[in-house]
């Protein structure tokens, strides 16, 4: 599916609003700013798609877009596993940064990827006015890129060209760097372009 | 490099990154020191041929059949593939695509007479495999925090 240059806009404006939101609680919960970049919509054929994203060893925590649509893509949180021990470490008081991340780790990158998705979903689903709502999330901590073509393989429909729309939050005092990635099912980007385009109409 | 549902046939390394559910088949001729290798994503082309490396029963046929173009003989081929891992088990529909993708592999290499001398499958963590064609068909096989070892 290709976007023209208004839904491209659209789509950016969609992604602004749910990371702004995400942003929000990740600061909340380091207390410290959060910054975010202009969200970026990248169209990826498949086997260009270690160009993107390579085999560095990150934490992915996915979940599936379920609700009106029951199988609308994934949305994940993206962080390198440097970053990882960074953010664990001020969230529960740590130092070390050379550390193994273990099971209480663990715990907290899915709260955090819970909590970071839902504020995404709330504020992007309240907006288009349907309900999406993210599965249990599940942790991955590995290569990037295999665990992302894992996802792809395993996409409703099957496609050559993925499509990610992908903000990058930072916090500059905890030097944390992370990603919160959408990747949606055509089906489930018809949908978004749809209401959206409806909204831009003047009524 | 070879990415998703790509293939090389030649001499030189070759190497897929980050293989999660996908697969990376090599076959080296051991006689003329040259080999290919694919990087497989799913089980069943049904009936697509614009992308043959990316699914099983096209790739590995692709492969054989390139390398026996190149007049390489079938004793000769030494097979071997890494990958096919599971690494989100609550997702999806149809379970565990990285098994699937090994099993029709084997049936495909077992209906063109091939045997796979080593293989490392399934798990549940990503894997970088690299192919040298001109060290004798040496294949590496690196996880996230490990070191490359031979399979």
């Amino acid at each position: 599916m290709k976007l023209s240059s208004v839904q491209v806009d659209a789509m950016q404006e969609l992604g602004n609003i749910g990371a702004a939101h995400a942003a929000t609680t990740l600061s909340q919960m380091l207390s410290s700013p959060v910054e975010m970049s202009v969200p970026k919509i990248r169209v990826v054929d498949i086997a260009q798609l270690a160009d993107n994203i390579g085999d560095e060893s990150a934490a992915l925590v996915v979940f599936e877009l379920q609700g009106e649509i029951p199988h609308g893509g994934y949305i994940i949180f993206y962080i390198s596993r440097k970053s990882a021990v960074r953010l664990t470490n001020t969230m529960l008081g740590l130092t070390d940064p050379d550390r193994p991340l273990n099971e209480m780790d663990e715990s907290a990158l899915l709260e955090i990827g819970n909590i970071m998705a839902s504020a995404f979903l709330d504020a992007t689903a309240e907006l288009l006015g349907f309900i999406m709502l993210p599965s249990p999330p599940s942790l991955t901590i590995d290569m990037a890129h295999a665990a992302m073509q894992s996802l792809i393989a395993q996409m409703q429909e099957e496609i050559d060209e993925v499509m990610l729309f992908s903000t990058e939050l930072m916090c500059e005092e905890h030097k944390i760097d992370s990603d919160l990635i959408m990747m949606p099912e055509t089906s489930m980007l018809k949908t978004f372009v749809e209401r959206l385009e409806n909204l831009m109409k003047p009524s | 490099m070879i990415g998703i549902g790509e293939y090389y046939v030649g001499s030189v390394p070759m190497m897929a990154i980050g293989l999660g559910s996908c697969i990376g088949l090599t076959i080296y001729d051991k006689t003329r020191h040259i080999g290919a290798m694919v990087h497989i994503m799913l089980p069943e082309s049904s009936g697509r041929t614009d992308r043959p490396g990316k699914y099983a029963d096209t790739a590995v046929l692709l492969l054989i059949n390139k390398l026996s173009d190149m007049g390489c003989q079938k004793a000769s081929l030494v097979v071997k593939m890494a990958g096919g891992a599971c690494m989100f088990e609550y997702f999806g529909n149809n379970l565990n695509i990285g098994e699937r993708n090994a099993e029709k592999v084997r049936a495909i290499l077992a209906d063109n007479h091939l045997q796979i001398a080593s293989e490392e499958i399934g798990g549940k963590s990503g894997r970088t495999v690299a192919f040298y064609p001109d060290d004798g068909g040496k294949v590496t096989v690196r996880s996230a925090d490990g070191v490359a070892h031979e399979i």
